[in-house]
């Protein structure tokens, strides 16, 4: 018992590898059950998959490094991509369309920024509130009708550049930016130093309420490219798309080594956790197991993840 | 016979047939934390009748004796008899059954509740309906608090109004009310008034008096040596010296506790020029701090002293930024600042060493290098990108002259001991390159040999040139650093002493003055 506890401690210090080694265990087991998984398709179709997750990812650990927490993901997809889509359709723009759909998510992000920071109110509240009020906002412009979505951001979600999803590459050229932010730029490593201790970070003159705003800003606004994304590969803004995606999401980030009580978390293991959930999309798909366990299944990895950042914090206050 | 105690006390186990065994007996007791190991082997006698003065620094193991006598703690090994009877405190439930009780120095009373239902929480008398009955429990209040020499205060009040020395009172009689034999009193008087002193004194001599054995813990040396028969010395987790008060000084208890006779010595220094680097103009802060009035000289080390709640952090954070004054003026060499946020008092070139290293000082899940860069990354970067290949170079420097002792520069600074971490967040500090150094408490909890460090690097960095304001509830700390101090009382300036004038007396006296 206690060896055990040590041994899924130890695997919890170098949570990038045990994550990889999930998703290299899950690979291997699949290629095994199933013909279909190794075919090129399938394999760029769970990189299509992945992207949208890891892309809404990305801003949310910058978010879950700084101690904070964004809910609102789901709904912000839906509402960038409802904006978007109208205005193309009114404006008979595209242009128009896609940085009104940007803004709407960036706009969100600024919003849950300012109710924690000026308002103090809790960022799990307030991105709760937010999460109802983007979905209302999204159902009311569109009666709930799905609205056309083409052009550009048809070719984002759905377009591929020598076989690969752009929307995948899209999200690897992001993961760099972001990486590079968050480890090499003076506000980067300020994101870490608020989320290991914020009033510690603040008297040693960190600006606190300026990052915050900065990082739920950045979230929203990568959230709302996602919603581009998502609608894009539908050729279609549904305002209920991106329902229940802060769930994906937060798993990817959670499952990627991110500790949910901040300063700690990496952007590459990010990355594999999106792709770890969307290999397990995937397994349910291929191995024809009803789509209710699926949702069991989501639950449960969350609550794995979130148990070994337990673990391994339990030990830290030794 | 208190002469018999002491020889007794000097030779363990050497028990007369004849005497009585002692109250209680300890033996051996050691225990660590995660590796450190915090009491070695401690070895005390305390009779039935005898008031013991237990002193050390911070982080000597005074409150971890202290829990393990009361049933809070379990120790590693050794012994604890009452009367020659082996006991075993499994909880504090346990100590106060055998008649151990405990007035911490954090304040526990419940604010909500009037003084006579704290006095009475869990033993409310009741009516013959079964509801509680006041009537008996104020009459009953009231006793208990003449006893303790609080007889002013009216049982009916709420708790949350009293001050703290007055909640300290409170705790007292709680603790009185339990008829202990064993009675742990942890730093009482540390916001106590003299007079309130007076009377808390003649409620330990009643008690000594009635048989209770008294444990005295207290900062304050002349209080000990008024009021006990023996005082016993910590020092890193062991037992020093046991000696009367009659027959030692000031001066050799505090070697005792320190093992350097010299760390509190003043660092004679010069101070050049006489420009005003910090002034501030009737400063307040609308909540505690009302007309500060003060003026610092670029060189100079400028204490600030005070009780606990006179405002001292509060002063501090408003020189910082943390709150905004609501009137008054405060400038940095000339210049008017209105600073909304602490980034921008490091901008300007204040920096801060706060209060509570593991509160408001460490990242601690960053390396050690880290964690000394986090203030001037704005300082070193090159556009939006961090200097992070420069940082092992400034470490190194920061490493060598301010004696950080680690292993390597990214290991988490958790990893480190108290008094390292507190290098690192002077290092931290002191890379911002600032114009005026903020510390608050900077010592606390740190081992003796690093205050020792503290101390000279602070009075280095004032050589130099860097003025240094610090608040410290430590007289010998202000007495060894200090040019001049700042006393203040309920958050208004009681006066400004310079080095002429500065004993812990007049600061003492000055600290307890009422307006």
């Amino acid at each position: 018992m206690q060896t055990g506890v040590a041994y899924i401690r130890s695997l919890g210090r170098y949570r990038e590898a045990s994550v990889l080694a999930m998703l290299a265990a899950v690979a291997l087991y699949l290629s095994f059950a199933s013909d279909y998984f190794l075919e090129p398709r399938n394999l760029l179709n769970v990189g299509r998959q992945a992207s949208v997750v890891a892309i809404v990812a990305l801003g949310q650990a910058l978010v879950i490094i700084a101690r904070g927490i964004d809910l609102s993901v789901g709904s912000v997809i839906g509402l960038s991509a409802v904006v978007a889509a109208v205005l193309m359709r009114d404006t008979g723009s595209e242009t128009i369309g896609l940085m009104a759909g940007l803004l709407t998510g960036l706009a969100c992000g600024l919003v849950n920024g300012v109710l924690y920071t000026r308002f103090r109110i809790n960022p799990f509240i307030a991105t709760l509130g937010t999460l109802s009020i983007a979905r209302g906002i999204a159902l009311l412009m569109t009666g709930g009708i799905p609205v056309p979505f083409g052009g550009l951001a048809e070719f984002v979600g759905a377009g591929r550049i020598f076989d690969i999803p752009v929307s995948f590459l899209l999200m690897i050229v992001l993961a760099i930016v972001v990486h590079v932010f968050a480890s090499r730029t003076v506000m980067g490593r300020e994101i870490y130093a608020i989320g290991d201790n914020p009033k510690a970070a603040r008297l040693a003159g960190v600006n606190l309420r300026a990052i915050r705003l900065v990082v739920f800003g950045l979230c929203g606004l990568l959230a709302g490219l996602g919603g581009l994304i998502l609608a894009g590969n539908l050729a279609s803004a549904d305002p209920n798309l991106g329902m229940g995606y802060e769930l994906d999401v937060i798993a990817a980030v959670i499952l990627g080594g991110t500790a949910l009580s901040g300063g700690r978390g990496s952007i590459l293991g990010v990355v594999i956790g999106a792709l770890l959930m969307a290999l397990l999309n995937n397994a349910f798909v291929l191995l024809g197991i009803s789509a209710y366990w699926q949702v069991v299944t989501k639950g449960l990895v969350i609550i794995f993840a979130v148990g070994l950042d337990g673990l391994q914090r339990r030990g830290d206050d030794d | 016979m208190r002469s018999d105690s002491l020889k007794e006390a000097a030779v363990p186990g050497a028990v007369a047939s004849s005497s009585p065994p002692p109250l209680v007996r300890v033996r051996g007791i050691a225990k660590s934390f995660s590796g450190n190991a915090v009491l070695h082997s401690v070895d005390l006698d305390l009779r039935a009748g005898e008031v013991v003065g237990l002193l050390g620094e911070n982080g000597a193991g005074k409150s971890t004796l202290m829990h393990i006598l009361s049933g809070g703690l379990q120790p590693d090994a050794g012994t604890l008899e009452m009367e020659g009877a082996p006991v075993r405190f499994g909880s504090v439930a346990d100590g106060i059954e055998a008649g151990v009780s405990f007035v911490h120095q954090e304040l526990s009373v419940v604010g909500a509740l009037s003084v006579a239902e704290n006095l009475h929480l869990g033993r409310m008398s009741r009516s013959r309906a079964g509801l509680v009955d006041f009537g008996l429990m104020e009459e009953a209040s009231r006793a208990l608090l003449e006893r303790v020499g609080a007889g002013h205060i009216e049982p009916r009040r709420e708790a949350a109004t009293l001050r703290a020395g007055e909640q300290q009172l409170v705790e007292i009689a709680k603790a009185a009310a339990r008829k202990p034999r064993l009675l742990i009193l942890d730093e009482p008087t540390s916001s106590l008034t003299p007079h309130e002193v007076g009377g808390f004194f003649s409620y330990v001599r009643e008690a000594r008096a009635a048989g209770v054995a008294i444990i005295f813990i207290t900062h304050r040396l002349e209080e000990a040596m008024a009021l006990c028969d023996r005082v016993v010395v910590l020092r890193n987790g062991a037992i020093v010296s046991e000696r009367r008060p009659a027959e030692t000084s000031r001066q050799q208890l505090i070697t005792d506790m320190t093992g350097k006779p010299a760390i509190y010595e003043h660092r004679p220094r010069t101070i050049n020029g006489d420009t005003i680097a910090l002034s501030m103009k009737g400063v307040s802060d609308g909540r505690l701090l009302a007309g500060i009035d003060l003026d610092v000289r670029k060189g100079e080390i400028f204490g600030l002293f005070g009780l606990v709640g006179a405002g001292r952090t509060e002063l501090l954070d408003l020189i910082h930024g943390v709150h905004r004054p609501t009137a008054g003026t405060i400038s940095l060499f000339g210049e008017g600042l209105c600073l909304r946020d602490p980034s921008e008092a490091v901008r300007a070139g204040i920096a801060l060493v706060p209060e509570g290293r593991k509160t408001a000082g460490i990242l601690p899940q960053h390396s050690v290098r880290d964690n000394a860069a986090i203030s001037s990354l704005r300082r070193f970067s090159r556009g939006l990108f961090s200097d992070r290949g420069g940082d092992p170079r400034r470490m190194a420097s920061y490493r060598q002259s301010l004696g950080i002792r680690m292993a390597t520069d990214t290991q988490a600074i958790s990893t480190l001991s108290g008094g390292n971490q507190q290098k690192v967040i002077f290092a931290r500090a002191l890379m911002a390159e600032p114009r005026l150094l903020l510390l608050d408490e900077p010592t606390h909890g740190v081992d003796v040999g690093a205050k020792a460090d503290l101390y000279d690097i602070v009075t280095r960095e004032a050589e130099k040139g860097l003025t240094v304001v610090i608040a410290s509830s430590e007289v010998p700390e202000i007495l060894a650093l200090c040019d001049r101090v700042a006393i203040l009382s309920k958050g208004r300036l009681a006066g400004i002493l310079d080095r002429a004038a500065m004993t812990e007396d007049t600061i003492l006296t000055m600290a307890f003055k009422e307006h």
